[in-house]
């Protein structure tokens, strides 16, 4: 019973996107410290005890590359996962839930798909920032050869909106707060070591590889990968499409679905 | 309607929700009218708070229509967000931002921003007596406080239609009594305000008008006293008998040609001031004399009493 307006999206009024986005963003700036901590030194520990700690054991992997410099690419842009999943799932829960944040929000006049549009794009703010962080590290190792590699930090921004949407989804249709886990547990782990970042997918039994390619993640390891390398081909465009592709998929279901949950 | 009066602020027809096959509103029908306060009282369950959701839009009205303003609210829901206060029964705060941060993220969803944002957010703390917590987490703050944030929110905006749904539950006598007054200057300033309440001192003291619901029905409607005029007449008489002679009094009561209401271990009869005459000496009771109130005629109405929370 929403109006046509509504319906078909031609209602929509960027200034409140920018409004949620700010509202994370000073929310953001009131814990900032323990945060960034949060999403910097882990994924440096990542880096540095894969790369370095069992590097160590494996001999060159694809082609000339170096473990490191296989892996390096690989952990920046799966990391980026992790804070775009975790505000948009786990923390989207608790606002819409516990805190009936989003029921004040769209008591006012924000919709659904500018709340949900906000969150996303904080999402992949938020993931874009922990990419910025490790990409220097890495660079600063010698990890990326090509001056390509920079461009992980939008490639970063891209995951962050994949999985943001792909966390808003989920918050909308899980039942508890008790199963937000699972998306972390079932969903977020196995597409984090399955995704190519620690070992090649050819690697993997062929029966398995076109699961492990159809994972939202593995697109963009191999984006960021040749991106680091400077060797790029139809490939990597074809994972770049398909990272679009599933972002834009998210983005509307997760405000359907918001709909669905929220305005009864 | 006559042309000459001033159209209704608020208007339902027929309004009805049903949340599968129960019905939570029943087709109720009120007008409210620009500049005054207007009450919903009711017992736990009554429809109030989904009333209150179908006019935020924010739940989709099942038949019936809804304006606010002269916009009909599920038509043009955003514009009529665009024009209300809400204070929800919850109170929706956001724990990640202070008090002031409160304000002004909220304020940012009606383009109010900047320097207009900041001024108007030391006005309406200082307005509800939170100027020296602007800069305080809201896990600082008491109940009370809290409530009284939720307030300042939903003035933040100078919005025409205040919605409030129990605004003073979890107020200490003394901020309820300041919310009081303060809803009562908002209102002098000429915004309108829908609240619900299950205080009935709140409702005689601060409405103009009022319905009184139960199960998603409107049982009646009026001013405070025109509502206890008609349901509880100007004295109650409240008679406790001695002990074993219940019976005995009520009949007494009764031949008088006395409608007898139980109350606990009293009984009530209603009445205009004649009634101390008439019952000054009955027999086996002690009789006491009161003015009517809200309470009585919701007990009459309802036949229960009305439960807190
Ligand atoms: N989402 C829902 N699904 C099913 N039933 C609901 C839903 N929301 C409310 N109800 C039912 O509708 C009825 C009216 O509820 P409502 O919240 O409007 O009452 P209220 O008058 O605000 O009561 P209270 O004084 O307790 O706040 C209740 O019986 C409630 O259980
Ligand atoms: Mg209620």
């Amino acid at each position: 019973m929403t109006s046509l307006a509504t319906k078909t999206g031609i209602d929509f009024r960027p200034s409140n996107v920018y409004g949620v986005w700010l509202r994370h963003w000073l929310a953001f700036k009131g814990g900032w410290l323990i945060d960034s901590t949060a999403i910097v030194i882990e994924p440096l520990f990542i880096l540095l005890a894969v790369g370095f700690g069992i590097g160590r054991f494996v001999e060159g992997i694809q082609g000339d590359l170096s473990y490191q410099e296989f892996v390096a690419p690989g952990i920046i842009a799966a990391n980026a996962m992790w804070p775009a999943l975790f505000n948009c799932s786990w923390g989207a829960y608790q606002r819409m839930e516990n805190h009936k944040i989003y029921e004040t929000m769209i008591s006012a006049p924000v919709n659904l798909s500018e709340l949900a549009a906000g969150e996303i794009i904080w999402g992949a703010t938020r993931a874009a920032m922990t990419t910025a962080a490790v990409l220097i590290v890495a660079m600063i190792l010698g990890l990326l050869s090509s001056p390509l590699a920079i461009l992980i930090l939008p490639l970063g921004f891209l995951v962050g909106l994949v999985f943001g949407g792909m966390g808003l989804v989920y918050a909308s249709i899980a039942p508890t707060q008790h199963s937000m886990m699972l998306i972390f547990t079932l969903i977020g782990t196995p597409i984090f070591f399955f995704s190519g970042a620690f070992f090649p997918i050819d690697s993997l039994h062929s029966g398995l590889q076109p699961v492990a390619w159809a994972m939202p993640l593995t697109g963009a390891v191999h984006v960021a990968r040749g991106l680091s390398t400077g060797e790029l081909g139809l490939s990597h465009l074809y994972g770049l499409l398909y990272m679009i592709g599933l972002a834009s998929v998210f983005y509307p279901l997760a405000f359907i679905l918001l709909r669905r949950k929220l305005i009864t | 309607m006559s042309d000459t009066q001033t159209p209704p602020i608020i208007k339902a027809v027929a309004l009805r929700k049903d949340y599968g096959e129960f019905h939570a509103v029943k087709g109720i029908d009120f007008e409210v009218m620009p500049g005054e306060i207007f009450g919903m009282l009711g017992p736990n369950g009554a429809g109030k708070t989904t009333t209150m959701r179908m006019l935020s839009s924010i739940s989709p009205i099942t038949s019936g229509r809804l304006f606010v303003d002269g916009l009909d609210v599920e038509k043009e829901p955003r514009k009529v967000r665009d024009r209300i206060g809400v204070v929800a029964q919850h109170d929706g705060l956001d724990p990640d931002l202070n008090v002031r941060q409160n304000l002004i993220t909220y304020a940012r969803y009606f383009s109010i921003t900047g320097k207009a944002a900041q001024d108007r957010a030391r006005e309406m703390l200082e307005f509800f007596g939170l100027d020296h917590r602007s800069g305080s987490g809201i896990h600082a703050l008491s109940g009370g406080m809290k409530r009284r944030l939720t307030l300042a929110r939903a003035f933040m905006t100078r919005p025409k239609v205040v919605i409030l749904d129990e605004p003073s539950t979890g107020l200490d006598p003394q901020s309820r009594n300041r919310v009081w007054e303060q809803l009562n200057r908002i209102r002098d300033a000429g915004a309108t305000i829908l609240m619900s309440t299950h205080y009935m001192e709140e409702a005689a003291q601060l409405c103009d008008r009022l319905v009184i619901m139960d199960n998603g029905e409107i049982l009646s409607r009026g001013t405070p006293d025109d509502l206890v005029m008609e349901h509880a007449g100007s004295l109650t008489a409240v008679i406790r008998p001695n002990n074993g002679n219940g019976l005995a009094v009520r009949s007494a009561l009764e031949s008088m040609g006395k409608v007898v209401r139980d109350r606990g271990a009293s009984m009530v009869v209603h009445g205009p001031e004649q009634l101390r005459g008439e019952l000054g000496q009955i027999d086996n009771a002690t009789v006491r004399f009161r003015i009517s109130t809200l309470e009585d005629v919701f007990l009459n109405l309802t036949g229960r009493e009305l439960r807190d929370e």
